[in-house]
């Protein structure tokens, strides 16, 4: 599914001077699997979903990303959606004046407009759309709102999964979706995310919190630091973290 | 001063030359005092206020002839109408031929000015005669000295005319002319009209058109306008729109803009009686080089209890430019008034160029009178977010801007209209 090798990704402040962030990532996400990243603020987890999605704001300066054999690196942001990425975002940015429906429209039939699939009628459109609004808890309203003009974080929240129950990607990264989430919204986002798992679809679930994996079950669980990856775990190690926080691994990744 | 006295033989030629218009005497001595006044005070430079940022001073050297009657019809396309009323002008002169006013209700006058000069010259007396200054306005004079033909409505009073009115007027077929339409709007008390003027350019180079247009809107009366400006690459256009307003009425403007090299429009709206209110939109889509759009909007509030607002918005691609002067004069006794002005642009580009001032005068004390600004780019956190979901970036920008200019075409309830003018000004939008 998903293969990363040594990435190194960096950005420029605003005195123009390059800031390295993400220092050798490697990691592997199998089909079917759920992996959660962890990790104190600032120690690169967004920047690493971004990366991966394609904002030209990062420049990676070294390493190889594989999606399903593809070179992930050399496509464009819309070419990756196509090739089945997915990221939930954590801010999603306020779009006054674009329709939410016909935006949702828009990305279903341009993802099915890459695969050489004909566009889905309006009628098909909304009996779909419907039906994944309901799964996530949404009122039917927000189709006729500008795209999340003036949502509140949780309806931000639910719009993203409900983005993703609607493009069906093969791996899909969540960035700190459980962030100023009460817990009916977390729990309509868990289970958004839990109907799509299935054999041949993969997560990375990205979270400061234990929370969220009490509902989302990951199969390993990794420790961010620094712009690295300097632990990998079963879902107990997010339990341990819980408990004891960053700072012994911080020790022991000095020693 | 010599040197543009003598440069603008062109203009005394036309002058003239003018189209074997049946004037009576009054109409012509006028018509001639008013091209003493304007060839005295020459084309405006960028040396005035006014006209800071829009330089016209090569129109004086240009060698503009007047109009000739053209043989056959433009393209079938340029004719489209959303209305079933349509009147038409080719280079400036009334088309019998092509206008279709078979739906014209009684109640309804519409003529074009030369019938008028003929058969009720009296009627027009008022609004020939009237004097602008030609500091501030000097395009007036020019209009009424070149004035060819143009548009005669008027609407009977407690009259509600559903169907809007199409005034089409399309340059073609000849190069290198000056076309002076002005037109004349009488909407009675209480009765409602929807006007759309419409400018468009089709194999024709170099022309220029100056247009005025006077809007009476009375007692409790409705008029809802439509300026649209799709004249060739090459053009230039300038005109005049002044709107009176009386008791309780209201006037709903809109003004896009799309073709033409230059175009300059002034529009002005005076309050003369409590309880008018003026809603002013305006859009321009400039996609080429050089292309050069100037809109100038004056209210005038005499007296208490008005509304105006203003919502200017524009996208400029390339090296185009455009300005936007927004002027809101609240006088002494207007008490109570509510007005609001904005000008939002867009740059595609790097190159394109705006220069941006709302101004707000005012000398009454208990007034509500807000304004606003911006000039900006494509945000690209939006862009980046519909580009993570799978739409191409054209696609992306695309959605972006209709986003942008959707706020303007939204504020037309004729959906008709609305069609019309989504598809004249942005059929050929390049981005």
């Amino acid at each position: 599914m998903l293969e990363i090798k040594n990435l190194h990704a960096s950005i420029q402040d605003e005195k123009q001077k390059t800031k390295q962030i993400l220092r050798g990532i490697d990691l592997v996400v199998k089909p079917g699997e759920v992996h959660a990243i962890m990790g104190p603020n600032g120690s690169g987890k967004s920047t690493f979903a971004n990366v991966l999605a394609g904002r030209d704001e990062y420049q990676v300066t070294a390493g190889d990303v594989l999606l399903n054999g593809k070179d992930l690196l050399t496509l464009e942001p819309e070419q990756r959606a196509a090739a089945g990425l997915f990221l939930a975002f954590q801010y999603p940015v306020e779009i006054p004046g674009v329709n939410n429906m016909y935006f949702l429209r828009s990305a279903l039939n341009s993802i099915r407009k890459q695969h050489n699939l004909p566009p889905l009628d309006a009628m098909d459109f909304l009996t779909l759309v419907k039906a994944k609004m309901k799964e996530v808890g949404m009122d039917e309203k927000f189709l006729s709102r500008a795209v999340n003009e003036g949502f509140s974080g949780g309806e931000k929240k639910r719009n993203e999964v409900l983005q993703m129950l609607m493009l069906e990607p093969r791996l899909a990264i969540l960035d700190e979706t459980d962030s100023g989430l009460d817990i009916d919204a977390l729990q309509a986002v868990a289970k958004g995310v839990n109907s799509l798992r299935s054999p041949n679809r993969s997560f990375i679930v990205v979270t400061h919190y234990q929370r969220l994996l009490d509902y989302i079950i990951p199969d390993v669980v990794h420790v961010m630091l620094k712009g690295k990856i300097i632990k990998s775990g079963g879902k107990e190690l997010a339990l341990e973290l819980e408990a004891k926080g960053y700072s012994w691994l911080e020790k022991e990744a000095q020693a | 001063m010599s040197d543009v006295v003598a440069s603008l033989t062109w203009l005394e030629e036309c002058f003239e030359k003018n189209i074997n218009l049946a004037e009576p005497n009054w109409l012509r001595e006028f018509r001639a005092h008013e091209l003493k006044k304007f060839v005295q005070r020459g084309f405006p430079t960028r040396r005035e206020e006014l006209w800071k940022y829009t330089d016209t001073s090569h129109l004086a050297k240009k060698n503009y002839c007047g109009p000739t009657l053209i043989d056959g019809s433009p393209d079938i396309d340029k004719l489209s109408s959303p209305s079933q009323i349509k009147f038409v002008f080719i280079n400036g002169i009334f088309s019998e031929t092509l206008s279709d006013i078979a739906k014209l209700p009684k109640e309804v006058t519409l003529l074009s000015l030369r019938q008028v000069i003929n058969d009720h010259v009296d009627l027009t007396k008022p609004y020939l005669t009237r004097e602008f200054d030609e500091k501030k306005f000097p395009f007036a004079s020019l209009n009424l000295v070149l004035m060819t033909d143009g548009v005669f409505l008027k609407i009977e009073k407690n009259y509600e005319m559903t169907t809007p009115i199409h005034c089409l007027f399309i340059n073609t077929k000849q190069q290198n002319f000056v076309s002076c339409p002005r037109n004349i709007i009488l909407a009675g008390d209480n009765s409602s009209v929807t006007l759309i003027e419409e400018y468009v350019g089709d194999q024709a180079e170099n022309y220029f058109v100056s247009a005025l247009t006077m809007i009476e809107v009375n007692n409790g009366a409705y008029v809802e306008y439509f300026k649209i400006q799709d004249e060739a690459a090459s053009a230039t256009h300038i005109a005049n729109v002044f709107v009176e307003q009386q008791q309780d009425s209201k006037v709903k403007a809109h003004f896009f803009s799309r073709g033409g090299a230059l175009e300059r429009e002034d529009l002005c709206v005076r309050q003369n009686a409590k309880g008018a209110e003026a809603q002013l939109n305006g859009f321009y889509s400039l996609h080429s080089d050089e292309q050069h759009v100037d809109h100038h909007v004056h209210v005038d509030h005499l007296v208490p209890h008005g509304i105006s607002s203003m919502i200017y918005k524009g996208i400029l691609d390339k090296k185009s430019h455009a300005v936007f002067n927004g002027k809101v004069f609240v006088h002494q006794d207007a008490q109570q008034i509510n007005a609001h002005q904005e000008n939002h642009n867009l740059l595609l580009s790097n190159s394109a160029e705006v220069n941006t001032k709302p101004e707000l005068e005012i000398y009454a004390d208990d007034v509500k009178c807000t304004h606003g600004a911006t000039i900006g780019q494509l945000d690209n956190e939006s862009l980046f977010y519909l580009r993570s979901r799978g739409i191409e970036e054209s696609e992306a920008r695309k959605i972006l801007v209709h986003a942008f200019s959707d706020q303007i075409f939204n504020t037309i309830t004729n959906r008709e209209i609305r069609d019309y003018v989504q598809q004249r000004v942005s059929s050929h939008d390049e981005l």
